[in-house]
């Protein structure tokens, strides 16, 4: 440590030009966006002509104006949905997939799968899967006797269905970062717990839960931020519709952005995201340092 | 306590239970295998149905072009008349330069931040965390606007130089790893007279194969897999990426289903094999992230 500190090995600039890649992406496509974003957002601007300024009427519309009030309430909706399944499926299939078993590594894997796979291509095969008439999980039902719906064409039943393919497609990265933490907790934990006959549901309420309680809350604030990732699959599949009930505020921001161009509106919605967005950042910085003191310090 | 244990084990009553959960296990994984799995399995089964026989009622559990001489008729198609080898190439080069780009500028960063110090280092990495979170969406239409006035669209340039410059996962990345890479290793080659770009480039980088390979596979996979700027940046059919030309077939042939999910099978392709080889280095990735992000 002592010779660290002694031994001159580089100059001052040299920092600067091993971060200059990073800070002109930092100050270019990060921090001028988010301050771009505020200004137009202010504003009312099509793109061709000079903006107008509005203040803040854009704000206003949002969260006054009914149709964009459903808009807010369908983002609510899909990051709720999202969120809670992607944690429930991701600590169960990280429990199913924490054993030493045959073959584990390959059903790992394959949760995984969909992971790595396009939002384009989950969106058109699933689209091809629930499709009202010619679906294969509508012909699934028949066997049973349930008359299934157009799960993407009715105006109560796309949005959960879209969320839901979303979770399908999500949960495996959930499961692998709840089996990094499952297997953190030490194992003689759940030693002590055998040796005093603990039963399974003893062990997951006892053990599991209490320590992977710092864990969970951080992989929850990283699923909400996820959650609004949500543009691929709704484009893919819905385009926002029927009747904008699959409309998110991300995807309000393509619309208003880049169909009807009004982008200091766009903006406003873009500008509420980030600012959600932020609040769960500093959440996460704030528990974290929090949680990090006593082991560091 | 071990030896309080072993006999507990060995004792048939806990085998037992042992034995039948591992078959309650067994059961679940297979259900859960079965609901992962079936898209993808449809997904290649339908690629083989004809323009009719993907419309038949009941559902084809058996693709009718199947093990016939017209097999592959679908993927000919996909090939020859809607030139689907320009579109996987085209997403190969843009992943491939961007990836590789996001690798140099979060390693170099990555090494400043882990082994040099220097006035608002703490300040500077911590707005790069800051942003980490902010989904690309939401800085979308500066962005757009910005890639209009440098005279940028229709082109790669806004597809590759953004993920070029930005990555902050893989800036952490590195940072961490750089930091916790052994002194004396750079204190052998200083002393040997190497230059800050000699430590990095001979000493540090070697060292530092797993992480760029995990990044590199993990920033491939996300470029490839990109949707948003190429259907707002590319307007040109031969520039099209392969996502943006599946969601264009999507809604120039939305009754051609065959078609469409053979092209689905076609774009998927690269990037499942890719993960099939490749998959310890992905998980390695996000495991950390989990643990450490």
């Amino acid at each position: 440590m002592g010779f660290q500190a002694k031994l001159r090995w580089y100059r001052w600039y040299h920092p600067w030009l091993f971060l200059a890649l990073a800070l002109v992406g930092l100050v270019v496509f990060r921090l001028y966006p988010i301050v771009a974003a505020l200004r137009y957002s202010f504003t009312a601007w099509d793109i061709m002509n000079e903006p107008v300024w509005l203040g803040l009427d854009n704000y206003r519309t949002i969260v006054s104006d009914p149709r964009y009030l459903s808009i807010v309430n369908n983002t609510i909706w899909f990051s709720a949905i999202y969120t809670v399944g992607v944690m429930v499926l991701g600590l169960a299939l990280a429990m199913l997939l924490n054993a030493r078993l045959k073959g584990i590594t390959v059903f790992r894997a394959l949760t995984y799968a969909p992971v790595v796979t396009s939002a384009v291509a989950v969106g058109i095969v699933w689209s091809w899967i629930l499709s009202g008439r010619y679906g294969i999980l509508n012909h699934f039902l028949e066997l049973f006797g349930i008359d299934g719906p157009h799960w993407l064409g009715e105006s109560n039943l796309a949005l959960p269905t879209v969320a839901t393919v979303q979770v399908w497609k999500m949960a495996g990265y959930y499961m692998t970062i709840f089996l990094a933490g499952l297997q953190e907790i030490p194992r003689n934990l759940y030693e002590a717990a055998d040796i005093d006959g603990a039963t399974g549901s003893q062990k997951f309420r006892s053990v599991t839960l209490p320590m992977l309680a710092p864990f969970t809350f951080f992989v929850l604030i990283i699923a909400v931020v996820d959650s609004f990732n949500n543009f691929e699959i709704i484009y893919s599949m819905t385009r926002g519709g029927p009747n904008e009930t699959t409309t998110t505020m991300v995807y309000s921001v393509f619309l208003n952005g880049f169909v009807f161009y009004r982008v200091g509106f766009g903006a406003a919605v873009a500008f509420v995201l980030m600012s959600i967005v932020g609040v769960f950042t500093a959440i996460n910085f704030w528990m974290r340092r929090r949680w990090a003191e006593p082991v560091e310090s | 306590m071990k030896v309080a244990i072993l006999p507990g084990i060995r004792d048939g009553r806990i085998y037992r239970r042992q034995r039948a959960s591992n078959a309650w296990r067994y059961l679940f994984l297979a259900l859960v295998a079965a609901v992962m799995v079936f898209p993808f399995f449809w997904m290649i089964a339908n690629s083989f149905n004809s323009k009719q026989g993907i419309l038949s009622l009941p559902p084809n559990l058996v693709p009718d072009r199947l093990f016939t001489p017209e097999m592959f008729l679908n993927y000919q198609e996909v090939f020859g008349d809607y030139n689907f080898g320009r579109y996987l190439w085209n997403s190969l080069f843009v992943a491939s330069l961007a990836s590789l780009g996001q690798v140099i500028t979060c390693a170099t960063a990555g090494f400043a931040f882990g082994k040099m110090r220097f006035p608002g280092r703490n300040l500077i990495f911590g707005i790069i965390l800051a942003t980490m979170m902010i989904p690309t969406h939401a800085t979308i239409i500066p962005e757009y606007i910005l890639m209009f006035r440098l005279g940028w669209m229709n082109s790669y340039l806004p597809l590759i130089v953004p993920s070029f410059l930005i990555g902050t996962f893989g800036t952490f990345l590195f940072k961490v790893f750089f930091e916790n890479a052994p002194m004396s290793l750079l204190e052998a080659s200083v002393i040997d007279g190497a230059s800050p770009g000699q430590v990095f480039s001979l000493v540090f980088v070697p060292l530092a194969r797993g992480a760029i390979v995990t990044l590199l596979i993990i920033a491939f996979m996300n470029n490839w897999n990109d949707l948003l700027r190429p259907v707002l940046y590319i307007t040109s059919r031969e520039l099209m990426t392969s996502t943006l030309a599946l969601t264009q077939f999507q809604s120039q042939y939305s009754t051609e289903w065959n078609l469409l999910i053979t092209g689905a099978v076609v774009s998927t392709t690269p990037l499942l094999v890719m993960y099939a080889f490749l998959q310890g280095y992905i998980i390695e990735g996000v495991s950390h992230l989990g643990s450490k992000g």
